[in-house]
């Protein structure tokens, strides 16, 4: 039990579950046409408004009580600091219950040190100076007291972060991972696509599913085609050097090398011929005897 | 019991770590999936064209397409030796359409040409033709 007046508590280890008095919560009982606990919840802040001095440090505790509902307004820091200086580190603390919980053990009132005692004054909870009573018969706290629900404590003291927001920054991350797995689980599945079709090639082709024997195929027909092309080109580019005026005295082409041998009909024609044969592009070497003229290129 | 008391944070903080090895993951696998699909586009358009060059180069009706070479000319002009897949051919006494409708047939089929030689003697053309396939 945590009071005011408590003295401070040496060598203790493990967790503890406290139970404060009312010295460090405010109660409100109220009927309302409230079903579940979650309801009240929401609205328990707007049921302080103007009670509490800072009510954006506080929490709100909520549980049913015959026909009303409690609220309980209480500062976790308040707390925390408390017990820090009574040498529980809040991070001890499992649960943290509070009087009111335990109302039907106040039976007979519990002295809460020498000076004060808590006694149930008309269905509440309530700390009271031990002069005024004149019990004969003073409570004993124990086990019996443990109400069933009680608040999670333990982090409140030194953390950074309370409860909510670490609880909602945690669903953000999870919410973006699962996400992220999910897009990278998608990209781990190949392109299906392409996959058929190179498929279908390997089925029309199946000598070519060895890359060795592939490539030695491609190496080798590719050669034989810029060639052959090559060799197709110079043929083209010849034929395209006739014209009226100049005939083709001779043409050999092998596979490394060609030589063609032009007459023209006169020097004039010869120089337009000499024109083509430039801008052919394919000739290395050219060489003109009066209106003939040779040239010479490689494949 | 440092993680009772910095619990909140130790939950945000596997929750970011999650976040970031999720994240870590989708790069990774967007990454290798792009490599894959590179790599098989790659593989496909070489298969591609080997198939095409394999198609033109390799193609089973080239002997079938020489052959046609002798109806060009007159068979008095030409000498023909085909032997397997090579072709030996000369021609003599040749118009200059005639050399234009040889080479022009010659060289739309898909031949090695080992040797071309055309000579010009008197109004007429003599040819020497070697290909292989």
């Amino acid at each position: 039990m945590v009071h005011r007046a408590m003295p401070t508590v040496t060598g203790m280890e493990g967790r503890v579950d406290v139970m404060v008095t009312p010295q460090f919560y405010t109660l409100k009982r109220e009927e309302l046409q409230v079903r579940f606990a979650h309801q009240a919840q929401k609205i328990a802040p707007s049921l302080f408004d103007g009670l509490l001095e800072t009510p954006a440090k506080h929490d709100y505790f909520v549980y049913r009580e015959d026909e009303s509902w409690v609220f309980i307004a209480y500062n976790p820091k308040e707390i925390a600091v408390f017990l820090e200086s009574r040498g529980i580190a809040p991070q001890q603390v499992a649960k943290l219950f509070f009087a009111q919980q335990a109302r039907e053990h106040f039976t007979v009132p519990v002295p809460l040190g020498e000076k004060e005692a808590l006694a149930v004054i008309g269905q509440t909870v309530t700390v009271v100076p031990r002069a005024v009573l004149h019990e004969e018969q003073w409570g004993t706290f124990d086990e019996t007291f443990r109400p069933n629900k009680g608040v999670s404590f333990g982090a409140t003291g030194a953390s950074l972060l309370t409860r909510t927001q670490a609880f909602s920054l945690a669903a953000i991350f999870f919410l973006f991972g699962t996400i992220w797995v999910a897009e990278g689980w998608r990209y781990g599945r190949t392109n299906t696509t392409l996959q058929s079709k190179l498929e279908t090639y390997y089925t029309t082709y199946p000598s070519l599913q060895s890359a060795y024997t592939r490539d030695s195929i491609a190496a080798k027909y590719r050669k034989i085609d810029k060639a052959e092309r090559k060799k197709r080109e110079i043929v083209g580019k010849i034929a395209g050097m006739l014209f009226k005026g100049v005939t083709l005295k001779s043409f050999e082409m092998d596979e490394k090398s060609f030589r063609a041998v032009f007459e023209a009909v006169d020097t004039r024609t010869l120089k337009r011929l000499e024109g083509l044969v430039k801008a052919s592009g394919i000739v290395q070497k050219q060489r003109k005897t009066g209106t003939t003229m040779t040239i010479e290129g490689q494949v | 019991m440092i993680w009772q008391r910095y619990r909140n944070e130790l939950i945000v903080a596997a929750a970011l770590l999650f976040a970031l090895s999720a994240w870590f993951y989708k790069h990774s696998k967007r990454t290798e999936m792009a490599q894959s699909n590179q790599q098989m586009a790659k593989e496909f358009s070489l298969l591609k064209e080997t198939v095409s060059l394999k198609k033109i180069w390799g193609d089973k009706q080239i002997g079938r397409k020489v052959d046609g070479l002798k109806n060009l000319v007159n068979p008095s002009k030409m000498v023909w030796q085909k032997k397997g897949r090579k072709l030996h051919m000369t021609l003599h006494d040749l118009t200059a359409s005639e050399v234009n409708r040889v080479v022009t047939r010659l060289l739309n089929i898909p031949v090695q040409v080992q040797k071309l030689k055309s000579e010009k003697t008197g109004n007429t053309y003599s040819m020497e033709i070697v290909c292989k396939w």
